[in-house]
């Protein structure tokens, strides 16, 4: 192919990243400035930044405790979406079942449902069903990782299909022939070699939980809140603390940032896939 | 002032005095009242507004160090609060022990028989009520949360007005004031009509753009998405044109239409739309798009020289120098009336505006009603509420109002709780509907038309007046 | 060889996770949305009253409109993303100094939470104090108020969308492209096939897999956008951003019309299934009865 010259390309790239960039740049502008400023005539470059509000938001005890749920809810829910879609679409992908299409597409609609109506019946059910005891599902983390898979788990089946039906079958067969086992060939076949798509599905999967708001506003109380609903609380009557919430929403970039710095690489591994399969 | 101060002093002694005597005895009470509740946990859900948060950070720890009962709060968005509430009332899940209830909403819960009726509840527990509390000595706001019968159902713990706030600085300017005196022929002072407050609006929306300032004459809390228009209309620009209760007559099988005797859509009702977006038009730019929150941040901000502005933030943009520019330049004063709206006021026919706030209440489904119990006593007592009311401007009890902190406070916030204790019973807070939120939402699409010029005023309100029957009928209350 | 037994073993904890989480919420939904139902109402219990609440919103002008904006909205959203998303993907598919620099930065939107980038929007778009108002207004003469003119609302809401998912769209077609075996393209050149051919004949049908399953992925996430909305117009001006997420929100939560709200989410749903069925049939189904 043509190869146009790398200083187009990173001039095209830069003039992208500026406009990627911008409303970031924004958020710390309002992370920076005391309330006072707000709104006052905006000015493009940050001048005497005021750190008020890190020192306030790095203090909050209870806001530590959202990053941890966070995390914990995010990573868990990633993990197994990934790993269970992978599975199912492996199943889909490789055997013969009769409505396997129809299941197929039964799964997305999950992910269809407009949620504030689900809220309820969620509710009810993770309060009166789904209890052992005293013990509530409403308000776990376990909970919110199960109820974060009604629109995830789809998500990675979706994502993960074409990746799946792209190994070429006659990879499997040349494993059984050489006496490998169904799981050595999932996990030790199959499942390397959709790295790329199941990095992608994994990272994916991971921001839709991380940045959920609605479902674990209702959901969850006291135990299991994590930052998102953290940063529902600087909104009141008494005027909206945009300098906090743009902090919380800083320090939130940090473990995104995190993830996608780890995961992206197996993105790249997937460039030299093209060989293998040709 | 002195004498005030005096008073104050003497009076502040004279606690001081009492409560070294009687501060062992009264821990006494709570330590032996909460023994048999050891270990427990109540929880409650509210808004995170600064009052809550007071409770959250300083008196919830308090009571648990004096008690050994832990209080966890739950602060969330005003959205929030309510649904998370209603579900757990609902569906009587008991999660909750304490759940805020804001004063518009009482009624709902009341007629779903969500709440417990905490005086009654307290006389068949003598055991648990604490010498300290009191109903008597909460304001008269404290009514609101009370049934037919004088039964408490709800702890106040927040209690506002929506003002008229106006610029010190700016009215008082000489060059301003003779300015103004030879364009009107009238002197410069907080308007009384609604004339003069329009007058004194384009006065300085005028000055502003001679003087290339970021200044306008008058806030407008006019979002065209966001139900704070609606409540601006409703709760403080209606009354002061005669409008109450949203120009719907719950004596008159809650008619909304002047056709089956209601005044949604009545002369008064369009004259006062059609003055308020008139204000409107003169406002900052960012008016129709601005809710509660950014109403307080305009003015806040110095970007209008009068307003009407929830109590709430009255509080921070008088007194808050890390949040407002004006701070020191606020005054207070009762809104602009049409003629014989104060006369209706005075008389307790009509109001003037909001008297806005909230209490905290037990849901039915508590399971932890006794500690519940102690800690609402706890919140609701005169000695929690001084630092309460500095901390987060707010005044439940009428012994607040003497306390020198407060009386202080009260300077800085040029006169607001003067005018709270003296004028707060001219307003009202919304009117005693068990249908507020639904039939606001029923209406509200057909207000943002209005807003945006798509409706006339008249056209709009008929609308509105039609909407509101309808769906009156639909959930019952209208036969 | 393998038994399909294995095949529902591996299917199984999908199904059971999605059963309990997705159908039974569901069968509850489609149950109270044959109910009207408000606990605010004189009559606060579920009362039976068979289709009256589909009945009503056929007729409910409300409920249409809000339909009408969310397909505009999706419309232009969605397609812009994707049109954007594949030449960036493509892009990223060469070589060029800083490429994993400027592949994180192209992600960095995916990671704020909706809620956050709807308040970075609100107050970069608040008139005459917003950075962009003002800078329209300074540079260009513009003058631009989401609080007043529809148009401008729906534009940057738009916008808001592209600029935050853009890059799932790109990073899922960079996943299928990546993927794509190199020898119909070495053959195609070959044969002396033009780039507009082998894009038509080559590209398009080969990763149409991948595309479909991401305007599935954008077409029912913008169905159910609400938090940046409500934070950035709360639906304004009037009902110009109101789209059925935002709609089923205020029926729902302010409103708590159980009831009717149960049934707009149930036609919304099926509407929403048959649209994507369509698109499947007819962009899919051909494809792997060829297979």
């Amino acid at each position: 192919m043509r190869k146009p010259s790398p200083i187009i390309g990173l001039i095209f790239w830069s003039l992208v990243s500026l406009l990627t960039l911008f409303p970031i740049y924004w958020l710390f502008v309002i992370s920076v400035k005391p309330a006072v400023q707000l709104f006052s005539t905006p000015e493009l470059i940050l001048s005497d930044p005021y750190w008020g509000n890190y020192a306030k938001v790095w203090g909050d005890r209870l806001l530590r405790s959202y990053m941890l749920n966070s995390v914990i809810i995010s990573t868990g829910n990633a993990v197994i979406c990934t790993v269970l879609g992978f599975f199912a679409c492996y199943a889909l992908s490789r055997f013969n079942m009769s409505g396997k299409e129809s299941i197929f597409f039964w799964t997305i609609t999950n992910r269809m449902a407009p949620p504030a109506v689900f809220l309820l019946p969620l509710f009810l059910l993770m309060t009166q069903v789904y209890t052992v005891g005293d013990w509530k599902l409403l308000d776990t983390r376990i909970g919110m990782i199960l109820v974060y898979c009604t629109f995830n788990l789809p998500f990675a089946i979706w994502t993960l299909r074409p990746t799946v039906d792209g190994i070429p079958k006659e990879l499997d067969e040349a494993a059984y022939v050489d006496g490998a086992s169904s799981w050595q060939v999932i996990t030790q076949i199959v499942f390397p070699l959709c790295r790329p798509g199941l990095a992608v599905t994994l990272i994916l999967t991971w921001v839709f939980a991380w940045n959920e708001y609605l479902l674990a506003a209702t959901l969850t109380n006291f135990n299991a809140r994590t930052l998102t609903t953290g940063l529902s609380e600087y909104v009141t009557t008494t005027g909206t603390a945009w300098g906090v919430m743009a902090t919380i929403s800083v320090f939130t970039l940090i473990p995104a940032l995190i993830v996608f710095g780890l995961v992206q690489k197996h993105i790249v591994a997937g460039l030299t896939f093209g060989a293998v399969k040709g | 002032m002195s004498f005030a101060l005096k008073l104050g002093a003497s009076a502040l002694a004279l606690t001081v005095a009492a409560t070294a005597s009687f501060a062992e005895s009264r821990a006494e009470f709570w330590k032996n009242a909460a023994e048999p509740y050891q270990g427990v946990t109540i929880r409650g859900v509210t808004e995170s507004s600064p009052p809550s948060l007071y409770i959250r950070e300083v008196l919830a720890p308090e009571f648990e160090a004096l008690t050994g009962i832990r209080v966890d709060v739950e602060t969330t968005s005003w959205d929030q609060m309510f649904d998370k509430a209603i579900k757990d009332m609902e569906a009587g899940t008991g999660i909750y022990d304490m759940a805020y209830i804001e004063q518009d909403i009482i009624y709902s819960y009341l007629a779903r028989g969500f709440l417990t009726d905490l005086t009654g509840y307290l006389a068949d527990h003598p055991a648990l009520k604490a010498p300290s509390y009191d109903e008597a000595n909460f304001t008269t706001f404290a009514d609101y949360f009370k049934d037919a019968e004088g039964n408490l159902y709800g702890v106040p713990m927040e209690a506002f007005l929506k003002v008229y706030l106006y610029r010190t600085d700016l009215f008082g300017d000489p060059d301003i004031q003779s300015a103004f005196k030879a364009q009107t022929g009238r002197d410069l002072v907080p308007a009384k009509t609604h004339a003069e407050y329009a007058e004194i609006a384009q006065f300085f929306t005028d000055y502003g753009k001679a003087n290339d300032m970021d200044l306008w004459g008058t806030t407008a809390q006019a979002h065209t998405g966001h139900v704070a228009s609606w409540y601006e209309y409703y709760e403080s620009v209606a009354p002061t044109f005669g409008v109450y209760n949203w120009g719907i007559d719950p004596d008159n099988n809650y008619a909304a239409s002047t056709a089956n005797g209601g005044a949604m859509n009545g002369p008064e009702a369009v004259e006062a739309m059609t003055w308020w977006l008139s204000m409107r038009d003169i406002a900052p730019p960012e008016s129709p798009a601005s809710t509660w929150t950014e109403v307080g941040t305009t003015f806040g901000a110095g970007r209008a020289a009068q307003g009407l502005v929830y109590g709430e933030n009255a509080g921070w943009i008088a007194a808050d120098a890390e949040k407002s520019l004006v701070v020191g330049k606020v005054g207070v004063a009762l809104p602009p009336l049409a003629d014989g709206v104060l006369a209706e006021a005075e008389s307790g026919d009509g109001y003037i505006g909001y008297y806005d706030g909230g209490a905290f209440g037990m849901p039915h489904s508590s399971k932890n009603k006794e500690a519940t119990a102690l800690f609402l006593q706890y919140i609701g007592q005169n000695e929690v509420q001084p630092n309460w009311a500095v901390a987060a401007p707010r005044v439940t009890n009428t012994a607040t109002y003497e306390d020198p902190k407060v009386v202080a406070f009260n300077e800085e916030l040029g006169g607001y709780y003067d005018l709270i204790k003296d004028k707060g019973y001219l307003f009202a807070g919304a009117p005693a509907y068990p249908f507020h939120a639904q039939v606001r939402e029923a209406t509200a699409p057909i207000f943002y038309q209005i807003l945006l010029g798509d409706l006339a005023p008249q056209e709009g309100l008929d609308q509105m007046a039609a909407a509101a029957e309808a769906t009156l009928s639909d959930l019952g209350y209208r036969k | 060889m393998q038994s399909k037994r294995l095949g529902w073993i591996l299917l199984a904890p999908t199904l059971v996770i999605l059963f309990f989480f997705g159908v039974l919420p569901f069968i509850y939904v489609v149950y109270v949305s044959f109910h009207s139902w408000n606990p605010f109402a004189v009559n606060p219990e579920m009362v039976f009253n068979g289709a009256d609440n589909f009945r009503k919103i056929v007729f409910d002008s409300a409920f249409l409109n809000s339909v009408g904006v969310t397909v505009m909205f999706v419309f232009f959203a969605v397609l812009s993303e994707l049109i954007i998303g594949y030449f960036l993907a493509q892009a990223f598919m060469r070589d060029f100094p800083g490429k994993a620099i400027f592949r994180t930065i192209h992600t960095l939107p995916l990671i704020m939470a909706p809620i956050i980038v709807g308040s970075v929007w609100k107050l970069m778009t608040t008139p005459s104090i917003g950075i962009i108002p003002h800078y329209l207004d300074e540079w260009f003469g513009i003058s631009m108020n989401i609080g007043t003119s529809a148009p401008a609302a729906f534009a940057t809401i738009v916008i808001m969308d592209i600029w935050h998912w853009t890059p799932l769209v790109t990073l899922t077609l960079i996943a299928a492209l990546v993927s794509l075996p190199q020898d119909p393209f070495e053959q195609a050149q070959i044969d002396g096939a033009g780039k507009r051919q082998i894009f038509w004949h080559i590209t398009l049908p080969m990763i149409a897999p991948a595309v479909v399953a991401t305007v599935f992925i954008r077409l029912m996430d913008a169905l159910r956008t609400v938090d940046e909305v409500w934070m950035l117009t709360g639906g304004g001006p009037g009902s110009a951003t109101r789209f059925v997420g935002v709609h089923i929100f205020k029926e729902v939560f302010p409103k708590t019309n159980y009831g009717y709200g149960s049934t707009i989410s149930v036609i919304v749903l099926y509407l929403t299934i048959v649209s994507c069925w369509l698109l499947y049939v007819t962009m899919l189904a051909p494809r792997s009865k060829k297979d």
